[in-house]
């Protein structure tokens, strides 16, 4: 038993390190690291982490897996960019373009995406499992077709130019670029320091209950809907954080970023990570996120040889292949493998160990 | 306990040290910056969605003008995007950096120019293809005023004339300036008065019609109704049922692009029976971008709205031009706009990087040429003229469909218009809103080139203005 | 008691019928209600063209105008036909197998690919046939090729990536999209091959040809309506699928024994009977029936990479609305979902040239939300 805690707490403990270790170079890393790296890669694992993290929140401590994310990562920066950005010469030719304050733009971006995300969880809230997925793929179609259509508020180009008005407490992000990373950074950290404190709560233990029985906490007399309610209003909370972040980032925002496509990449960025952890959403975005800028079809990669495709194919073969690699040996994810391999190395070395000395119990402080 | 402690950290420092290995190799690369004197030139393309034919067009368009003027050579004679070396103009060489993939949607247009432009670290973009990419690039191009970018061949009217930032260049028209004189000729040699059109609900469906509204109402043609299919629709049975019958207009224009052109007319000919080839015209896409074997054995004898190119029409220095890039790349279609656009481009920028002795910057988009000789034109002593937002005054030229000795069906040229500018006359302006579903507005207005069309026949533009 | 009495609800019941736990579906019927009223009797024509109000439509209203209401109407039988064909395989691999089939849509557009080679290369034309040029052998011999390379595909998808991990929907909806991905981007690569050199592969758009007897109109006798045959022709092949799927179903032994399947697998597994083997069955002739689906609909529209997305998400919310595991259900499912879309567009209002009727397609699923709401299992699912 004692042997047993004793690698359970390596586990952790080799991942607390590993986690220090990654968040001491992010950290620094503007200062040494490639400005290529600073501003694409790690700023896209951080804002597309923020929204698989709402997406595995919703499946690891909710048990609904939603592919409507993406549908409030849009509205959320749809809004945004309506509110914030000015029409005339110089400013942006699409949108109502009210030129409102950036900071009020953002509150409330934040504020109606959340308000948006509470009703369609309330629909959504009496399904389960591969109903609750279509409905929240209904919702995904509705807003690409929605932002495809109704012109004035975006259209099929969207609107650009989003990254011009950021508060003032942010600054000029196209002049100090950098300042997008540790705010990208900053609210990452916040997100995962949330989402761990939540599911703490009792909130966050009778949603884990609702997750495995829900009739048994009917019968207690939780509101199940209600909870699930809660549970999509706060996804969509964080996935609006994401999708502020960025048209920050990109400036843009347009039905392409909420079609079937998008919606499938944030799923299979949550799958690769692993849906049952929420670190896995950084760890999937990451994996992600560097093979799309690394593997496109004319890229050569030593050792691969034929030019990063597969028979014809393109990124998309290569990508669609590690998914199903892993959906098929580990359907937790990069994570869920981990796990497996340092438990899989925990018995092995006990089976190799000798037979330790009978251990004296700690004394209790 | 502690020998697990131990090993415990072991294995924690062997890790974090590998990982810090890791990045540092991978960093290096990202933290390779150019030093070079060389020119670092990014080639935006299309190699998915609805333009992935264009990638090696485009870059074949581009190689020939590096190939005539720049000394380049290229790796291979039958797929363009192998590369070129040797590339130089004077004693500064030019680097093609990388070649974009673009989807012809925005998200993908982000990624990809990020890529080209900080991680290759190009200094000049050409590119995009479509219309919404340019967009983008446009807004990117606003905040980064230190790289330059000659936009290949995107239709939109936004980035040179809404948007229009000053390191932003164009050497072809947009997708109205293409459709210049055939609103003109549907009332002319077709006699229509009424006219209902079919666009993509999208930017370039928008510009393009906006070319066909404006030229047609220009001389007082009336546009009835104004139908607007989602792209990927489904059934366009009915968006065709939402346009007037054959017998209240006189006639149709057709705005529909690529997947869905050929389901368009399909579902009109279920509605109201065979296409009259008199009653239907199109944009480009009845003629080029592979319409010809899909789309316009349909709608023979139909006249088709340009795409700035003279397929079939010969005089001495299109010839030349022809000869030169059919030697270079034979299986390529040299008369393609696309070919043709990204050529201009490319020879845009090494006339550039001359006048400037190879200075990037501001000093690069000072020296890009405001006139440089293009094969396909032929007014202003065969020099496409930038206006004042660095956009082309192009020379257009409309064409008919034609059926060949040999079955397949052809654009040909039947019209020239002179000289045609992005405003219209005036109509499209900085200030008035961007081509959309009810931009332009049908006005009467007076067009430069009205009344100045000429006809073009057997191959030669005549004198014989259009009646 | 006397039958008048009996006859008029008591204060009570009305009382509890009109409670506002009943007010949304009360007002969900008012608004249907309107909404049928509003086609058939109050919309008008515009005054003038370009001009509008709440009340205009492109043809006015169906008392109006009822040739042009019952082309309309044709228009979306049809294309419901179209949708339930490609839609009834994948309701019937989800009822049975609970699978969601993600690439059904990737399915379908290599159907439509192979299909386009097989015409192309029987007509030897490499690009656009017309009509003429195209008889029954030339349209029947593509789809016989086409079906089954699909069920051959499919079958050995499910065999070598579903059939060991049954039960576990989110996983086999998991594995189904990485194989769409890769599918869908295969397709890219290798497709269309017979056609101009600038056009090979890449996706790019080609059609099929029906065959010639079809391009002409029908005389339906009815308010001078001409219609196209080859619409009726495909929704003859929509009613010929449904019934021969409800025969199959429903008078033979495999059908009886799918049926118990959807009802019960455990049971039926139970009972003795290869349950496994009614799994490939069932996915083969999915399958099939994608692939049929493509060829009537490539050659009614087209063919290009994008459409497995869009014909995907046809099938999945056809199977979601009308009810899952229920061929009837697809059927209603198709209807609701082709009548809404088609009618949306032509009798949406028109008050101007900016509005309304380009919202049809998201009214379309704006409904199809509402339903889920109301009725999460679906029209005519079962509560499983």
């Amino acid at each position: 038993m004692r042997v047993d805690v004793g690698s359970w707490t390596l586990r952790t403990k080799l991942e607390r390190l590993i986690a220090a270790a990654a968040l001491v170079m992010v950290v620094v890393w503007p200062t040494f690291g490639g400005s290529y790296w600073t501003h694409q890669i790690l700023i896209e694992t951080f804002l597309f982490g923020v929204a698989a993290a709402s997406l595995i929140f919703l499946s690891a401590y909710g048990g609904m897996v939603s592919l409507g994310q993406t549908a409030l990562f849009g509205i959320a920066g749809v809004i945004i960019g309506n509110l914030a950005t000015k029409g005339g010469p110089g400013g942006t030719s699409k949108g109502l373009h009210l030129g409102w304050d950036p900071t009020v733009a953002l509150v409330l971006a934040i504020v109606l995406t959340t308000a948006i995300g509470l009703i369609f969880g309330a629909v959504a809230s009496r399904s389960a499992g591969i109903y609750f997925l279509m409905i929240t793929l209904t919702y995904s179609v509705i807003v690409n077709l929605t932002l495809g259509s109704v012109t004035k508020i975006s259209g099929f180009s969207g609107i650009g130019g989003i990254n011009r008005y950021t508060p003032g407490w942010i600054g000029d992000i196209q002049a100090h670029p950098t300042r997008l990373y540790y705010v990208a950074l900053i609210v990452a950290l916040a997100v995962y320091v949330l989402i761990r404190y939540i599911v703490r709560t009792p909130f966050g233990l009778t949603l884990q209950g609702v997750r495995d029985e829900p009739v048994r906490m009917a019968s207690l007399g939780y509101n199940v809907p209600l909870h699930r309610t809660l549970a999509f209003g706060f996804a969509a909370f964080l996935a609006s954080l994401s999708g502020i972040l960025y048209v920050w980032w990109s400036g843009q925002i347009a039905p392409g970023n909420v079609d079937l496509g998008q919606t499938v990449d944030l799923l299979v960025i949550a799958v690769i990570g692993g849906l049952v952890r929420i670190e896995g959403a950084w760890v999937g975005a990451f994996v992600f996120v560097v093979m799309q800028n690394y593997i496109t079809s004319n890229t050569h990669i030593p050792g691969l040889g034929f030019g990063g495709t597969l028979f014809g194919g393109s990124f998309n073969t290569i990508i669609g292949i590690i998914f199903l690699a892993i959906v098929l040996v580990s359907p937790d994810g990069l994570l869920g493998l981990w796990e497996r391999i340092l438990d899989t190395g925990r018995r092995l070395h006990l089976r190799g160990a000798p037979p330790s000395q009978p251990e004296l119990p700690e004394p209790v402080n | 306990m502690r020998r697990l402690k131990l090993r415990s950290w072991k294995t924690a420092g062997v890790l974090v040290v590998i990982s810090a290995a890791a990045v540092a190799v991978l960093s290096t690369g990202a933290l390779a910056s150019s030093h070079a004197k060389a020119v670092r030139v990014a080639i935006m393309t299309d190699c998915k969605g609805a333009f992935a034919f264009g990638y090696d067009v485009d870059i074949g368009g581009a190689n020939t003008a590096f190939a005539q003027f720049a000394h380049g050579v290229t790796k291979s004679h039958s797929k363009p995007s192998a590369g070129m070396t040797g590339i130089k103009v004077g004693s500064t060489p030019i680097q093609v950096v990388g070649y974009g993939c673009g989807n012809d949607t925005v998200p993908t247009a982000v990624t990809e120019t990020k890529r080209l432009m900080e991680k290759l670290n190009a200094d000049v973009m050409i590119g995009p293809l479509s219309g919404d990419e340019a967009v983008y690039v446009a807004n990117y191009a606003k905040a980064h005023p230190t790289k330059t970018f000659i936009i290949g061949t995107a239709g939109s009217q936004d980035p040179t004339m809404q948007i229009a930032p000053k390191n932003l260049f164009r050497y072809h028209g947009d997708g109205a300036q293409w459709n210049a004189g055939i609103g003109e000729i549907a009332y002319k040699k077709l006699g229509w008065r009424k006219a209902a059109i079919m666009m993509d609900d999208y930017s370039f469906g928008w510009t393009s019609a906006a070319g066909m509204i404006a030229d047609f109402c220009a001389v007082g043609g009336d546009i009835v109704k104004r139908v607007f299919p989602p792209l990927n629709t489904t059934d366009y049975a009915p968006f065709v049922r939402q346009l007037p019958p054959p017998n209240q207009v006189d006639g149709y224009f057709w705005v529909v692009g690529g997947t869905g052109t050929g389901a368009a007319l399909k579902a009109y000919e279920q509605a109201y029976g065979k296409l009259d080839p008199k009653q239907n015209i199109g944009n480009l896409f009845f003629g080029f971008l592979g319409a010809d074997k899909v789309v316009a054995p349909k709608v023979v004898g139909s006249y088709v709205g340009g795409f700035g190119n003279m397929p079939g029409v010969h005089n001495p220095k299109v010839d030349a031009y022809r000869a030169y890039a059919k030697k270079l790349y034979p299986a390529q279609n040299v008369d393609d706009g696309f070919f043709y656009n990204y050529y201009m481009a490319a020879k845009a920028l090494v006339l550039g990087l001359q006048k400037s002795g190879g200075a990037l910057g501001a000093k690069l988009q000072a020296a890009l040429p405001r006139s440089i000789q293009g094969p396909f034109q032929i007014s202003n002593g065969g020099n496409v003229k930038l206006d004042a937002r660095r956009q082309a005054i192009q020379d257009q030229y409309q064409l008919q469909l034609v059926k060949n000795p040999d079955g397949s069906v052809s654009p040909q040229v039947i019209a020239y218009v002179p000289g045609v500018d992005q405003s219209f006359g005036g109509l499209f302006k900085p200030t008035s809103p961007p081509p959309g579903r009810t931009q332009p507005p049908c006005k009467k207005v007076t067009t430069p080139w009205q009344g100045k069309i000429k006809v073009v026949a057997n191959g030669k533009v005549t004198n014989q203005i259009l009646k | 008691m006397s039958a008048l009495s009996a006859r008029i609800p008591t204060r009570d019941e009305l009382g509890l019928y009109l409670s506002w736990r009943k007010l949304p579906v009360l007002l969900a019927a008012a608004v249907v209600v309107f909404a049928f009223a509003y086609v058939l009797f109050i919309s008008t024509l515009p005054a003038s063209f370009g001009a509008g109000n709440w009340r205009t439509t492109t043809f006015g209203s169906a008392v109006h105008d009822p040739s042009s209401f019952l082309k309309i109407t044709l228009d979306s039988l049809t294309f419901a036909a179209a949708l339930f064909i490609v839609s009834s395989g994948f309701a019937l691999i989800f009822g049975l197998m609970r699978t969601v089939n993600m690439a059904h849509g990737s399915f379908y557009l290599l159907a439509g690919y192979i299909a386009y080679e097989v015409q192309q290369g029987m007509t030897g034309q490499g690009f656009s046939l017309q009509s003429s040029e195209v008889n029954t052998w030339d349209w029947l011999v593509p789809l016989a090729v086409a079906a089954p390379c699909i069920a051959v595909i499919g079958l050995v998808t499910q065999q070598a990536f579903l059939r060991w991990n049954q039960g576990q929907e989110l996983r086999q909806a998991l594995i189904t999209i990485a194989v769409s991905v890769i599918v869908a981007d295969q397709i890219i690569g290798h497709f269309p091959r017979n056609t101009s050199e600038g056009q090979k592969f890449g996706g790019n758009a080609v059609d099929l040809t029906w065959p010639g007897w079809t391009d002409r109109f029908v005389n339906l006798h009815i308010g001078g309506v001409q219609y196209s045959l080859a619409r009726l022709v495909m929704l003859g092949i929509g009613l010929a699928v449904g019934i021969g799927l409800w025969l199959w179903l429903y008078r033979t032994r495999t059908g009886m024994v799918i049926r118990a399947g959807v009802d019960d697998q455990k049971m039926t597994s139970a009972l003795g009977i290869n349950i496994q083997k009614t799994f490939a069955i069932a996915f083969v002739v999915g399958s099939a029936l994608a692939a049929l689906g493509a060829v009537v609909w490539a050659s009614q529209s087209n063919i290009s990479s994008g459409q497995d997305g869009v014909w995907l998400l046809n099938s999945l919310v056809v199977v979601i609305v009308g009810g899952m595991g229920s061929i009837f259900g697809a059927a209603a499912g198709a209807i609701l979902f082709a009548f809404v879309s088609n009618f949306g567009a032509v009798y949406l209002p028109t008050t101007g040239s900016d509005c309304c009727t380009q919202y049809s397609s998201v009214l379309t699923f704006v409904l199809i939300a509402l339903v889920l709401a109301f009725r999460p299992r679906g029209l005519f699912g079962k509560d499983a």
